[in-house]
Parts: C-alpha cells; sequence; structure tokens
C-alpha cells in the first residue's frame, strides 16, 4: 500500500502532467516562421502591452480597495457585513460574461448613461478593459487579504494600541507588514486572474483590434477564423507571459525573505 | 493621590467593581480563572467598552482610546511582534510616539541592558526561549515612559523558581522606575512576594482588599477564605530562636522548628497540601512529626478534608479521592502527621 506521502506528490505530478501535456501538444500546429511575424506584428505587440498594462492597473485598483475593505470585514462588526461577505462571491458564482453583461445593462440604463456622458466612456474602451478586469478580481482579491487577515491575532493591534500606536499606525506597523505574503499571493492571483479575463472584458469593451484587443482576446478572434497556427503562437505568449511573470516574482520574493516562518 | 480608580465598572462577569489603586503602588490582583481579571485589565488599557468610570490621575478617560490612556499593558500571551528583532519590539512604542533616534536608542539599550537582553538584540522573537520573551515584553512595555503598567499573569509560562526570579526582578524595576503597576495572578503566594496590596476577584466581585498578610491571616469573607485556602493558622505562643535564620515555635502542646530570620512570630499558616498523614511511623528524623487523630471527613470536589487534632490543636489537610481511598481512613484513627515548610507563612 502506498503511503500518504506517495500518493499526494504522485497526485500533484498527476495535475503538473495534466497541464505541461496540454502546453506541449501546443507544438504539433507550431510554426517557427508564424512565430516571428505575428509575435512582432503591430497588432500582438499591443495586445501583448494592453494585456500586461491592463492586469497590472486592475490589480492596483483592486487590491486599494480590496486591503482596505478586507481589515475592515476582518476586524469590525458592522450593519451588512454578512451580505457583503456573501457578494463578494458574484465573480464566482454568475460567470464573467454575466458580470460583463450585468456592467453592460447597466451602462445602458439611465444612470449608467448620465455616468458615461459626464464621466468616463467604458463600453467599447480601453477603461471597459479596465472596468472589467477591476470587477473580476476586486470580490476574490478581498476575499483572498480577508483569509490573510482573520489569521493575524488581533493581540498583536491591541499590543500596539497600547504602546502607543493609533489605529492607523498600527494597521501600517503590524497588520500590514504581517499580512505581506498574504498580500502578495493574492495579488499574483489577481493578476493572473485579470491577464486570462476574457468573458467580461469581451462583453464590456468589445473586440477591436489596436483598442480593446487584449491577448485572450485576439486568441479568440483568431480561433473563429480558424487560424490554428496564429491561436498556439498567442497562446504560447500568454502561458510565456503568465507563468514567467508568476514564476519570477515567487521567486524574487522568496529570495528577499519576504515570505516569513 | 490616587493613581487608578475604578467606579461602579461592570463587563460581564464583573459587577460594580470599585477600586482605588496609589501612586507607586504595586498592586496584585488575584483570584480563580474566570473571574473577571483579564476583563478588568483590558478596560483600564482600554481594549473593550464597559459601564462605568475610570480615572487614572485624577482624570475621566473613559472617552479616550488606548493609545492615548498612557497606559501600558503587558499581555498574557505578549504579543510580541514577530516581524519585529528584539530591538525594534521594544523601540516600536517609542517610534510611534515619535521619539527622537537617539533618546530612542538611549532607552531601548538601557532596558535591554537592566534585563539582561542586549545579546539578543537582533533576534526574532521565534528564536527566543519563554523566560526570553517575557523579558523582551517586559522591556517593550516599559519602554515608552509610562506611569502605569498592567500586567497580565506575566510569568504564567515560566517554571517555578525562573517565575520566582523575574518577578522579583519586575518589582525592583518598577519600583526604581516609580511606576503604578497592577498584576494580575491566580496563585496567591507568587502574588504576595511582589504586591504591596493584595486584591481579591471572585466570580466578578472584589472580596477584599488588604495587605498581602492580612489576606491570608485575616481573610473578611468565606470565599476569601476559601480561595486562600489557609485553614491552618496557629497562634504563636513562644518563639525561642535556635540559631541564626532557625526557630522553635510552640502553640498549643505542639512544638515546630522553622527557617526564619525573625525573633518573634505571632502565627503561622500552614497549606493544608503541606500537612501529611499516613498510618504507618514514617521514617527519618522525628523533627515536625507528630500523632493526631482523625475528627472529621469532609469530600470537597476532587478532594477530601481531613480534619486532625495534633496535640491540642486541629488541623486540615487534604487528599485526592483516590489517594484516601487507598489509606482506608475513619474518623477516631491514630495517625501519624508531617508538616512540610514549602509554603508556610508568617505574621510579626
Amino acid at each position: 500500500m502506498m503511503s500518504l506521502k506517495r500518493v499526494t506528490i504522485l497526485l500533484s505530478f498527476c495535475i503538473f502532467s495534466i497541464y505541461a501535456l496540454l502546453i506541449l501538444s501546443l507544438f504539433y500546429f507550431f510554426s517557427g516562421e508564424s512565430l516571428l511575424s505575428i509575435l512582432l506584428s503591430e497588432r500582438t505587440l499591443y495586445s501583448i502591452k494592453l494585456s500586461l498594462f491592463a492586469a497590472t492597473a486592475a490589480t492596483i485598483f483592486s487590491l486599494i480597495f480590496a486591503i482596505p475593505a478586507a481589515y475592515g470585514l476582518s476586524r469590525y462588526q458592522f450593519f451588512g457585513k454578512e451580505m457583503i461577505d456573501t457578494i463578494l462571491e458574484l465573480p464566482m458564482i454568475v460567470s464573467p460574461v454575466a458580470l460583463g453583461a450585468m456592467v453592460l445593462i447597466f451602462f445602458n440604463n439611465p444612470v449608467g448613461l448620465f455616468l458615461q456622458k459626464k464621466g468616463v466612456q467604458f463600453v467599447f474602451t480601453v477603461y471597459g478593459v479596465l472596468l472589467a478586469q477591476f470587477i473580476t478580481t476586486v470580490g476574490i482579491a478581498v476575499r483572498l487579504i480577508k483569509a490573510v487577515m482573520d489569521s493575524i491575532p488581533v493581540r498583536y493591534e491591541e499590543a500596539a494600541r497600547t504602546l502607543g500606536a493609533s489605529p492607523l499606525q498600527s494597521f501600517f506597523t503590524v497588520t500590514l507588514p504581517l499580512s505581506k505574503n498574504g498580500i502578495i499571493a493574492a495579488s499574483i492571483l489577481t493578476w493572473a486572474k485579470a491577464l486570462g479575463e476574457f468573458g467580461a472584458t469581451i462583453t464590456i469593451a468589445g473586440s477591436m483590434a489596436m483598442k480593446t484587443e487584449t491577448i485572450p482576446i485576439a486568441i479568440f478572434m483568431r480561433l473563429s477564423t480558424a487560424d490554428i497556427e496564429g491561436t498556439v503562437i498567442l497562446v504560447l505568449i500568454l502561458v510565456f507571459l503568465g507563468l514567467g511573470t508568476l514564476y519570477t516574482v515567487r521567486v524574487l520574493s522568496g529570495r528577499r525573505g519576504i515570505y516569513m516562518g | 493621590m490616587p493613581i487608578i480608580e475604578l467606579k461602579g465598572v461592570e463587563k460581564h462577569v464583573l459587577k460594580d467593581i470599585n477600586l482605588t489603586v496609589r501612586d507607586r503602588e504595586i498592586f496584585c490582583l488575584v483570584g480563580p480563572n474566570g473571574s473577571g481579571k483579564t476583563t478588568l485589565l483590558n478596560i483600564i488599557a482600554g481594549l473593550t467598552d464597559y459601564k462605568g468610570d475610570v480615572l487614572l490621575d485624577g482624570v475621566n478617560v473613559n472617552p479616550l482610546p488606548p493609545h492615548k490612556r498612557g497606559v501600558g499593558y503587558l499581555l498574557q500571551d505578549l504579543a510580541l511582534f514577530p516581524h519585529l528583532t528584539v530591538a525594534q519590539n521594544i523601540a516600536y512604542g517609542l517610534k510611534v510616539r515619535r521619539y527622537p533616534e537617539e533618546v530612542i536608542k538611549r532607552r531601548v539599550n538601557e532596558l535591554m541592558d537592566a534585563l539582561h537582553i542586549t545579546k539578543l538584540k537582533d533576534l526574532y522573537p521565534d528564536k527566543l526561549s519563554g523566560g526570553e520573551k517575557q523579558r523582551v515584553a517586559i522591556a517593550r512595555a516599559l519602554a515608552p515612559f509610562q506611569r502605569i503598567l498592567l500586567l497580565d499573569e506575566p510569568t504564567s509560562s515560566l517554571d517555578a523558581q525562573a517565575a520566582k526570579y523575574v518577578r522579583t526582578e519586575i518589582r525592583s524595576l518598577l519600583k526604581s522606575m516609580e511606576i503604578t503597576a497592577i498584576f494580575v495572578m491566580h496563585d496567591l503566594f507568587a502574588a504576595e512576594e511582589v504586591a504591596d496590596r493584595i486584591g481579591i476577584l471572585y466570580n466578578g466581585k472584589i472580596e477584599q482588599v488588604s495587605d498581602p498578610k492580612d489576606i491570608i491571616f485575616h481573610p473578611e469573607s468565606e470565599r476569601v477564605s476559601e480561595f486562600v485556602g489557609m485553614p491552618n493558622i496557629l497562634s504563636c505562643d513562644e518563639t525561642t530562636v535556635l540559631a541564626t535564620g532557625l526557630i522553635q515555635l510552640k502553640t498549643g502542646n505542639m512544638t515546630i522548628v522553622l527557617p526564619y530570620e525573625g525573633t518573634n512570630v505571632k502565627k503561622i499558616a500552614i497549606p493544608p497540601q503541606d500537612i501529611y498523614i499516613s498510618r504507618t511511623k514514617p521514617p527519618g528524623p522525628t523533627l515536625n512529626r507528630y500523632t493526631g487523630t482523625i475528627i472529621g471527613i469532609v469530600p470537597v470536589g476532587s478532594v477530601v478534608r481531613i480534619k486532625l487534632n495534633v496535640e491540642g490543636n486541629t488541623l486540615v489537610t487534604e487528599l485526592s479521592r483516590e489517594a484516601f481511598n487507598e489509606m482506608d481512613l475513619s474518623v477516631g484513627q491514630r495517625v501519624y502527621v508531617i508538616i512540610k515548610l514549602r509554603r508556610i507563612q508568617y505574621k510579626e
């Protein structure tokens, strides 16, 4: 009979094999000639730049909202807390397309129309890409960061308060540094989710080349025209960008001793 | 002038607490688990809401948050910041209060020196032993020049000998820094080593506040007497100094030899756990050994209390139920009695 250690390691390799097999199978349709022409095309370069920019910006916006909100939900009791806690799951319950449709419908009601007229135009613009990614990631970011803050004993903050720290000082000097690992992990996942976001983005921002076409949208466009070689190359670019960035962040974080304990 | 005053304070188990702690006094709050000791400290520190009034230095601090009360607090679980080194932990309170760098450095070095932890300054808390953590937490609580310090069972995680040593150290530090302190403890005898006065908190009510000796020798209520657990209080008719540090007391027809520096003991108190009984004659010297008669047997919870008549004095001892059943004791039986000298209390 296999030991628990062997079973668990074997299963983790199984999962790795499934993904590795999928990536390797791309090379069946891989063409070296197409690689350079597609990679260096203005359209692809724009998609890469837009994807990286939008995922990074959406992650930053999500964290700006998620960190304080997660702290509030973790530390205080207030009316409506359960309701907020439940609605955070919305991006996971409804599909991204449905979420995008909800945003589109909102911008077509009088309030939405007024906001677009007087404020920022979201529908079929780059701002729409940012909004789509922000909406699909912020709830998850709050959920992840709240779990981290729940695990930090309140006693540290109480100790800080009796030593003379204001609530804000204790948050910045105790809670935030102690949540650092979790926040980095949450940022990585948020960024990865934003980079691969497709359904809400195409619904809100459309699929306009050189305007709102992120890599996932470009992949969909190539596939819909049966351009398999082009699809393979764009998928590889997305895989390389996504996994490469995540791996680099993990390695750098580890080296700098961000992960404690 | 009283520096800490509680007027009609209530919260959870605590009912109408009125208490005054004097300037530069070390006040020990003693009581069993669940009596509300930690809640009371949290109230003074402002970490929890409450009914009633808390006055510090004559000022009602009810509206003030913890960081504006000027009350240091050594938490029971210490709560040393795991992301900061020992020196950074101690400096924390001074940094958030924006003291100049040179003052912070001087104060941190001074405290590390006083608590013998200078060599630990660059270590993180997870690399420290229980005793070392305790010292760092004390230094951290003392660092921000606060005149009031609350200590919640500060030596509970240490072994008996280390705890005794740390308690003595804390007392001399508090006295030298002229700090008013409230210690929370559950062991009365440990409290007696550090306290100027002791308050007994029982089931959310302060039962008695008095000098340490008075708690033991003059309990004001049955609850205090029960908590103190000192039914064996013997009046001494005669004290004879046998040698320096060794005296012989006569109480009734009993003669007890004890190590003691004084010359005139009026009363002694012996915990029931320090009185041993045996059906057979114990081997060894006959010092502080007697014969007595069992005059009462009362089961109390997991123990059995046995009342003895020993040479004209009534003494109470305690046995676990298992030991009692094994010994097969009954009223009227003659037994050998041995008095151990571990925790005897004296009153001059």
